[in-house]
């Protein structure tokens, strides 16, 4: 014990004084004892000194012992103080009383000095070791709670930022992408990320930050960052993952390091080259139903040493071709035996799932794992990132109309005549073509009353692209960010007193059409619209 | 657009013809309010030449029922293509304004 030295304070209550005396006797010069001859007086003393411990007699005029313990006891202040009770009563329904309140020990005299003294050093000890416990136990419970938030905070910054809204380009039909990941409670670390380099080129990035928490998360944004960044001017994977990697371990005194993927693929062509610096294999789904994995190696993780220059291969992605990338999360999920879900497992999914959409594969990718590792914590993020080449949008008939439109309320006549025609041309129902002409009156509206300040010489593009009886709407104007779907629409069920002149527009047009989607680009706002033309929506 | 306006009995019916739209509202509100300030209680909105309306034809609807309703007068529209039932149902005008599918029969309710 830390404090040996200190002498303990004995507060010692009995109406006798020769009694005092007796336990003053045995009890000095080992502890400090203090005396008091009443009830009234034990307790005054008790709150004012704070005794270590509470020797009570319990026959005493007034106040008896019994009184005197259940008002120590019901004192926030003096409820943790022991008492033994120290009485001429013997019988053991006294004693059963005594312990009821919450004594800590009772005997009975005459004291047997050496008794005494071992059962005051027995509960001074106890109630010690109970003080420390408890301090260390607050101590646990404050840094565990500390721990917690700041793993909180880091999984926050974490998860605000992925991309999370799928369909992520609504308005492009060439490819179809998909991701999600699932945090662990604790250690994580995992990102991903896509974006454009050129307009027909999409970057895919998976990686893993080791450590966790606010610092890992920071890490994971800079990362992210310097990559985005890098690729804004340089379409080569390796190129890209060398010079991060150099920046990134040029200056890095918590030692951290990532497990990066990163990819491009040529939309138009279909070519795909790819870096992979120590991360896990993805792999390729071939449309024909082979799987590839990607198992080349190009440089080690980033982050860790400065001057590496990682390679990059090259690959050709078909129509129909889908690439998995993932973390370790997914091959090394656990099950409750301890055993790893493992490549195999997941390559043996891989060759029998049937739906190879990316939203599909990659929730059969995540129900497999679930599945597998059921009643096991999860112990490290899962990520998974599904990206597939569509089918060659030459094979499928396709018609198109794409216009330019001022900001100027008169240009919504214009593209609506314009459409008309379209849609005349290609048998579409009055019906579908009214839909369409007051979803795009509403939301021509909107954008040309309130994207710009000053829209001289700004455009809205409106596209029609007309296949499969489907018809897909898409504008797209340089405003600022302006999500009209955000907005709550106003309550039908008003009387018209009540009601409010505005806000009807929205409503119409999320009503009006199949599907709805509001995509913000680096600096447009894209709002694709749906119907479908052969079956009228009820 | 085009607005022509009738007379029967006490009522004025306004037939729309075309669009009520974003850029025909204005010219439809102007007319309607004219007949208002001159006097006139009792409207009916014939749509039966009415290809659509977009929430800014809306809009010039209920102002008008709003401008009625104090001074005890009343707004009844009448002949609603499918799509602009539609339009009514999903805005709840359905319910708060006065529909009828023929002239005689909204001129039969004032």
């Amino acid at each position: 014990m830390s404090d040996t030295d200190k002498k303990f304070t004995i507060l010692a209550v009995d109406d006798t004084p020769e009694n005092l005396d007796v336990v003053k006797g045995i009890l000095t010069p080992e502890f400090i004892v203090k005396a008091a001859t009443s009830g009234a007086m034990a307790l005054k003393i008790a709150e004012k000194q704070a005794p270590d411990l509470i020797l009570l007699d319990i026959m005493m005029p007034e106040m008896d012992g019994y009184e005197v313990c259940r008002r120590l006891k019901a004192d926030e202040q003096t409820r943790d103080i022991p008492v033994i009770f120290l009485t001429a009563m013997d019988q053991t329904t006294d004693e059963a009383q005594g312990f009821g309140l919450g004594a800590a020990d009772y005997m009975t005299k005459p004291v047997n000095p050496p008794i005494l003294q071992a059962r005051v050093r027995t509960h001074l000890a106890l109630k010690q070791s109970m003080d420390e416990l408890q301090s260390a136990y607050s101590i646990i419970k404050r840094h565990k709670e500390r721990m917690e938030q700041e793993l909180n905070v880091g999984r926050d910054i974490q998860m605000s930022m992925l991309p999370l809204e799928f369909p992520a380009f609504p308005d492009r039909k060439e490819f179809d992408i998909h991701a999600l990941l699932k945090p662990a409670r604790e250690v994580g670390g995992d990102f991903y990320d896509f974006f454009f380099i050129s307009e027909n080129e999409i970057c895919l990035i998976v990686g893993d930050v080791s450590g966790k928490g606010v610092p890992a998360a920071l890490f994971m944004a800079v990362t992210k960052t310097m990559i985005k960044t890098r690729a804004a001017d340089d379409h080569s994977p390796a190129s890209i993952v060398t010079r991060v990697n150099d920046e990134l371990s040029a200056d890095n005194p918590a030692s951290m390091f990532v497990t990066l993927f990163l990819g491009i693929v040529n939309l138009q062509t279909g070519g795909f080259r790819y870096t992979n610096a120590g991360h896990n294999p993805p792999y390729i789904l071939r449309s024909g139903g082979n799987l590839q994995c990607l198992d080349q190696r190009h440089g080690p993780i980033i982050a860790a040493v400065e001057g590496v220059a990682f390679k990059e291969t090259a690959a050709e992605l078909g129509r129909g071709d889908t690439v998995l990338i993932f973390t370790d999360g997914v091959t090394e999920a656990m099950d409750t035996g301890q055993q790893l879900y493992s490549e195999s497992r997941l390559e043996d999914l891989l060759g029998r799932v049937q739906d190879r959409q990316p939203d599909q594969l990659t929730n059969s990718v995540i129900l497999g794992v679930e599945e597998f590792a059921t009643g096991a914590e999860q112990a490290d993020d899962i990520t998974i990132l599904a990206f597939c080449l569509d089918q060659d949008p030459e094979h499928i008939e396709h018609d198109r109309l794409d216009l330019i439109a001022k900001f100027d309320l008169a240009e919504i006549d214009r593209v609506n005549d314009a459409f008309n025609q379209f849609a005349e041309s290609h048998s579409i129902s009055a019906s579908i073509k009214q839909k369409v002409n007051i979803a795009l009156d509403d939301l021509l509206n909107n954008v040309i009353s309130y994207a710009h300040e000053n829209s001289q010489g700004h455009e809205i593009e409106i596209g029609f692209d007309y296949s499969q009886g489907r018809l897909v709407i898409t504008v797209s104007d340089d405003g600022i960010p302006f999500n009209p779907f955000d907005r709550v629409g106003p309550d039908t069920t008003l009387s018209i007193e009540e009601r409010e002149l505005g806000g009807l527009g929205v409503l119409l047009v999320t009503e009006l059409m199949d599907e709805y989607a509001y995509q913000r680009n680096r600096d447009s706002n894209v709002v694709t619209l749906q119907i479908n033309t052969e079956t009228p929506k009820n | 657009m085009d607005i022509t306006v009738k007379e029967s009995g006490d009522v004025k019916i306004v037939v729309f013809e075309g669009n009520l739209d974003t850029n025909t509202a204005p010219a439809a509100e102007d007319e309607i309010n004219g007949l208002i300030d001159g006097g006139t209680l009792k409207l009916l909105v014939n749509f039966e030449k009415l290809d659509y309306i977009s929430s800014a034809g809306l809009r010039v609807l209920l102002a008008t029922a709003k401008k009625l309703k104090p001074s005890s007068g009343d707004l009844k529209i009448c002949c609603l293509n499918a799509t602009v039932q539609e339009v009514f149902d999903i805005s709840g005008f359905a319910s708060i304004l006065s529909v009828s599918s023929t002239e005689e029969e909204a001129l039969g309710s004032f």
